[in-house]
């Protein structure tokens, strides 16, 4: 079922264009960077202060408040960019365990920032004792190893 | 320049890292992630430079409070970017885009330092503010669009078949 879904998008003429546009393909991937760039410090700035760590100074439920809509876009900017290259390289991307893990880690993470994350960053700051910091401890672990896997699907596919 | 690059290539380290199999995607892999912190880092801090977000951050808590977060981060992207240069000079002499990338983060670098010591003197004066002065909106906005290309030409590395025609036509990694 999965198999023949993915034969399905490599046979698409969209990914034989993308196959045969000798620069669409790395414009693709040289957007998804820069995607990942803006998706990185979003989540990042939020993180370090969930940590305790960054701009303190600032109270944490602003800070998310106004850097979620920058993390939902970025997010938004990847999935447009990594989607063509899902169905360009359709059969790569199925035969490989690490675009598999980076999916799976992509639906975790994006669960547990609309059901968790979110809460804690949004809540009133100091009545939840630790558990800030083992969101953002955990948000970084689930991104970082999203961009470690997807890294690895082109290097070791 | 040849010559360093050709020296490089011959020794012994560098011959050892290039054969070996995991040092290539480990190397990358690092690059990747620490560009994630670093860049990532200064794109909000050029963003609010720019008057994009974080308006109710004042602008000088930006630089004490993020910045050794941005450097560590750069700190890690120069060395493996470093080694992955150092494993296979001769690969990357004749690319035009890691050249116009040292190029460009060489400009960044300029922009970084003529603005610190220039326009971010005064940030007493415009630090809580909405009004951000001219020259540092200007500064953001370099700056945003320098790392962005540092990004894309570095990730453009791979494509040694895609250099302009004038570039292949100065035959340098011949
Ligand atoms: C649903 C959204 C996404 C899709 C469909 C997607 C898809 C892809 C695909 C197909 C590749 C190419 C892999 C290859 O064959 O080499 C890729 C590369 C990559 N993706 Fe994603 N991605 C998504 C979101 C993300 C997110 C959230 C992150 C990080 C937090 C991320 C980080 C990366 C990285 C680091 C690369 C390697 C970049 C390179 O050097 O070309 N992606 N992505
Ligand atoms: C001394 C500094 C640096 C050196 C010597 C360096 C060198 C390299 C090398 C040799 C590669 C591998 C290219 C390939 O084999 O395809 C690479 C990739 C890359 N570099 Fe750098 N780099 C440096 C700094 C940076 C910085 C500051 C950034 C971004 C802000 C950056 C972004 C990238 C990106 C996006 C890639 C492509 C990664 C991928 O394929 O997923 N580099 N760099």
């Amino acid at each position: 079922m999965m198999q023949s879904f993915f034969e399905w998008m490599q046979g698409l003429p969209f990914s034989a264009w993308m196959l045969e546009e000798t620069w669409a393909s790395p414009i693709i991937q040289c957007a998804h960077l820069v995607a990942l760039v803006g998706f990185a410090g979003a989540v990042l700035v939020v993180d370090m202060r969930l940590l305790g760590r960054g701009l303190i100074k600032t109270p944490l439920n602003q800070l998310a408040r106004e850097l979620d809509r920058w993390m939902i876009w970025s997010f938004v900017a990847l999935f447009v960019t990594g989607a063509p290259q899902v169905l360009s390289t359709a059969l790569k991307q199925y035969y490989s365990p690490f675009f598999w893990w980076k999916m799976q880690i992509i639906v975790i993470g994006l669960l547990f920032n609309f059901t968790i994350r979110r809460r804690v960053a949004f809540a009133e700051e100091g009545t939840l004792g630790h558990w800030p910091k083992v969101v953002g401890f955990l948000s970084i672990g689930i991104w970082t190893s999203v961009s470690v896997y997807a890294r690895l699907i082109g290097l070791l596919s | 320049m040849r010559s360093l690059f050709e020296w490089v290539d011959a020794l012994p380290s560098s011959i050892a890292l290039r054969e070996s199999l995991n040092a290539y995607p480990t190397m990358l892999t690092i690059h990747v992630v620490s560009m994630c912190l670093f860049a990532g880092l200064i794109a909000y801090w050029d963003m609010r430079l720019v008057g994009l977000t974080l308006r109710k951050v004042p602008v000088s808590n930006i630089p004490t409070r993020l910045f050794p977060w941005a450097l560590t981060g750069y700190g890690i992207n120069l060395i493996t970017g470093g080694l992955l240069l150092y494993s296979q000079p001769m690969r990357y002499y004749g690319n035009f885009y890691f050249w116009a990338k040292m190029a460009l983060m060489l400009i960044a670098g300029i922009n970084m330092f003529w603005f610190h010591y220039a326009t971010y003197k005064s940030v007493q004066a415009w630090d809580q503010g909405r009004e951000i002065p001219l020259n540092a909106r200007l500064a953001g906005i370099v700056s945003l669009v320098l790392w962005a290309a540092v990004v894309v030409t570095g990730r453009m590395m791979a494509y040694s078949g895609l250099m302009p025609g004038w570039w292949n036509n100065l035959n340098i990694g011949a």
